[in-house]
């Protein structure tokens, strides 16, 4: 058994949260205003809603094994053989996550602040503190996401404010964007952006019961929600859906407009310092998950002889897409429009068969191989 | 154990230091143009001129001074020397290959980052500017707020002419030149990021600052004649002002753009109604001439009192208009000594520049809609509150519905505060006219 040991509710929604809000950074709001247009930041809102009700499910399940894991109940449920291939794809799943987060933020460091560095003298910097985040452990990871976050929200809400000359209600219209049936289609299958919270299920035994997991996943998402609407909703109003949907990041295109006077502007370079931070600790925990599931699968009490090998698997799938297209067309439309029905699905296809098997509590060792 | 920590941190610490090291540029090891100018090529597609600081430490009032024989003496200089700035053209197919292409004789790298304005000559303007502000929009160093002027004649031509006369920094000049715009309202302010906007907008167009060069030869010679008239309208195009001293370069009015051409200009009043239209005036110092008194002026200091309330319907599928302004300002003279400040008069003065702004609004409004077809108004985001989905909204096509819009305009001013005066007592001579 993994000793993780035990974090609090407020380290449970840090964590959460900052998984899910750090997209905004990313070429998610351009990506999202593409394809909704100035109904951008209410789509967020049915795929938050979208997200609270899979997530309901899930917690549904996990009342069903208190104390148990995700992982311990796939085994539960399905069998150790079915539960723990399972619990392998979700390992590999979650790694492939952090690295194609990894790539992406890579990507657009490239692309705005360091174009002539090696990637993989990037890679190489950023992996180094992300194998020391692992190798110190869950609580450590949650500690400094619980330092992180604030300033990542102080930091954003900065930004949000000194740009505010750029907003203009006007360019929230037409209110529908491409139609409502494009925004509710994009609306649901968008609740993969906030797939994230799952992560809470992997780290069950980490948190106090299973009030306190549905409580950090109840949180994260409402804050998640409500962040990305705002989010969404003043970045249309500064760009429309015309240039908002060309900017690689938006919020960074964001924080290169601020112009207050001749004294405040160019505040850009402040902005690099969060967007660093949140995507050093979204990619660590990320990537410590990814090693917890797979030692979990493997009954493998510690996590530190993994750090290196995952370290390498990290950098090797990171440096796997050929270019920028293949990452934001293909992994980020996988990752955030479809990863939802996997990892959704997975555990609500596992509480429906649970309920029809009318399996409840137990352990591993009660099943049969 | 203890080692390999110290090990671990010393490369961690090495990548927070290090990381960046194959992007380092030390900041002389690079130029940054202050000015961007592009005029239609002859062999290319393009001439683009570039303005830069020099480096030389400031000598005779200028950065970097120019130096000897480096047109330290306001003149430019062979090398393209002009007070501390170097002035260089040259013809691609590009901008940005232009800007590589100068590498050949400039011994520093070029960036973009710290450019100020992006100038473009009213005939490259005239013929379309998106080809080449997609590319700028997409290069990582364009800087999104510098301003986007259209100048009469070159572009060349205008750069040359800019150059600081008041303090060290041509930088700081030329930051300065461009929020004149807000202390005058004689000519409009655009950045190149509003700009983009603006041109890809299906529910406003673009404009830019007009400018242009005055060779200071505009000021009539004549004898003046005994009662020269008072002319309220500055019917000027940059250029072409009745002026002499400080810089060449002038500023007044705005181009206006319809999808990325230029179709026409605002001069100076037409500006200011518009800047009033579009709540952007902060302030412009008008003289009007006193019905009262004709041939006398009163001077007053214009602001917006309120933000302007513009409401769109449709009557019968025709698009209307409610523009709802509320202007305030306080007396700068009245040369009449008609005591407008009294509690009597300043009702009628009220009306009186209700009245003329009105018919401003209207005329130049009805001139947009007319000769330009362009909506620099932004009004058609009051309408596409009535499509449902962006789609209806582009098939609509308001750039097509916006010269048949009526417009109604109401008017509300008032005279806050009456300068250092209150009350004007009369000349007593039997010589002047009461």
């Amino acid at each position: 058994m993994l000793k993780e040991g035990k974090i609090g509710l407020a380290e449970a929604v840090s964590i959460t949260t900052l998984l899910i809000i750090t997209k905004i950074f990313y070429s998610s709001t351009a990506v999202v205003v593409k394809k909704t247009g100035t109904a951008a930041w209410y789509m967020t809102i049915i795929s938050f809603l979208t997200s609270m009700l899979l997530f309901t499910l899930v917690y549904i399940l996990m009342k069903r094994f208190p104390g148990k894991n995700i992982i311990e109940i796939f085994q539960i449920v399905l069998g150790r053989f079915i539960g723990k291939s399972l619990g392998l794809g979700f390992s590999a799943f979650i790694l492939y996550y952090s690295a194609m987060s990894l790539r992406e933020f890579l990507e657009l460091l490239k692309a705005y602040v360091l174009p002539y560095t090696p990637p993989s003298l990037i890679f190489a910097s950023f992996i180094c503190v992300t194998i020391l985040l692992a190798y110190l452990g869950f609580e450590v990871i949650a500690r400094v996401s619980y330092i992180s976050i604030y300033p990542v929200l102080i930091g954003l809400g900065i930004l949000l404010i000194l740009a505010s000359t750029y907003y203009k209600v006007d360019n929230i219209k037409p209110f529908f964007g491409y139609g409502l049936n494009t925004t509710m289609y994009n609306g649901v299958m968008r609740s993969s952006a906030y797939a994230e919270v799952m992560l809470l299920a992997v780290a069950m035994n980490t948190l106090k019961d299973t009030k306190t997991f549905k409580k950090a996943g109840y949180i994260s998402l409402v804050f998640g929600g409500a962040f990305f609407s705002i989010c969404l909703l003043l970045y249309v109003m500064a760009f429309s859906y015309t240039i908002g949907s060309e900017n690689l990041s938006g919020m960074f295109q964001l924080s290169r407009i601020i112009y207050l006077s001749r004294f405040v502007q160019r505040v850009e370079s402040l902005f690099l310092f969060i967007w660093v931070i949140s995507s050093v600790v979204t990619v660590s925990i990320s990537f410590y998950m990814s090693m917890a599931t797979y030692c979990k699968v493997f009954d493998i009490p510690s996590q530190k002889p993994l750090v290196y090998v995952f370290g390498i698997l990290l950098f090797t799938l990171a440096i796997l897409p050929k270019n920028l297209s293949e990452v934001i067309e293909i992994h980020m439309i996988v990752i955030r429009q479809y990863s939802g029905i996997w990892v959704f699905g997975g555990p609500i296809i596992v509480l429906l068969i649970s309920l029809l098997l009318r399996k409840k509590g137990g352990s591993i060792k009660d099943e049969k191989i | 154990m203890r080692k390999s920590r110290l090990l671990i941190c010393l490369l961690l610490f090495s990548s927070l230091v290090l990381s960046g090291c194959n992007d380092l540029i030390e900041i002389d090891e690079m130029i940054y143009p202050l000015i961007i100018g592009v005029d239609i090529g002859v062999e290319n597609k393009v001439r683009m001129t570039l303005q830069y600081p020099t480096y030389k430490g400031v000598t005779g009032g200028a950065i970097g001074g120019g130096g000897e024989g480096g047109g330290g003496g306001g003149e430019i200089s062979k090398t393209g020397e002009l007070e501390g700035t170097v002035i260089t053209t040259i013809e691609a197919s590009t901008l940005l290959e232009g800007v590589n292409l100068l590498n050949i004789a400039v011994s520093r790298r070029i960036s973009l980052t710290h450019t100020k304005m992006l100038v473009f000559s009213e005939e490259f303007a005239r013929k379309g500017v998106g080809e080449y502000l997609a590319p700028m929009m997409r290069y990582r160093e364009t800087r999104r707020i510098m301003h986007v002027v259209v100048c009469r004649g070159k572009a060349e031509d205008f750069i040359k002419t800019n150059k600081s006369t008041i303090g060290a920094s041509a930088t700081k000049s030329m930051e300065l030149m461009v929020t004149q715009s807000e202390n005058s309202g004689l000519f409009s302010k655009e950045t190149f990021i509003d700009f983009y906007h603006d041109i890809l907008s299906p529910s406003q167009n673009a404009i830019t600052a007009y400018a242009g060069v005055n060779d200071f030869n505009n000021l009539s010679q004549d004898e003046p004649p005994d009662n020269p008239p008072l002319n309220e309208y500055y019917n000027f195009v940059p250029g072409e002002v009745p002026r002499k001293g400080a810089a060449q370069r002038e500023f007044l009015g705005t181009a206006v753009f319809k999808t990325d051409k230029m179709v026409g200009y605002l001069n100076a009043h037409e500006t200011r109604y518009l800047m009033m239209i579009t709540g952007k005036l902060k302030r412009a110092l008008v003289s009007l001439e006193d019905v009262n008194k004709p041939g006398y002026a009163i001077v007053v200091d214009k602001r917006i009192g309120r933000k302007p309330v513009i409401k769109g319907y449709f009557e019968d599928g025709i698009p209307v208009i409610n523009i709802k302004l509320n202007m305030e300002g306080d007396l700068g003279a009245i040369q009449s000594r008609i005591n407008y400040d009294s509690m009597e008069r300043i009702e009628e003065l009220n009306r009186m520049i209700e009245e003329r702004i009105k018919k401003g609004v209207e005329r130049t409004i009805k001139k947009v809609q007319k000769e330009f077809k362009s909506d620099i108004f932004d009004f058609g985001y009051k309408f596409a509150g009535y499509f449902d989905t962006i789609q209806e909204w582009e098939e609509y096509d308001w750039h097509k519905h916006f010269p048949e819009a009526k417009i109604n305009v109401e008017v509300e001013f008032n005279v806050r505060r009456t300068g250092v005066m209150y009350g004007s007592s009369p000349i007593l001579d039997s010589d002047y006219e009461e």
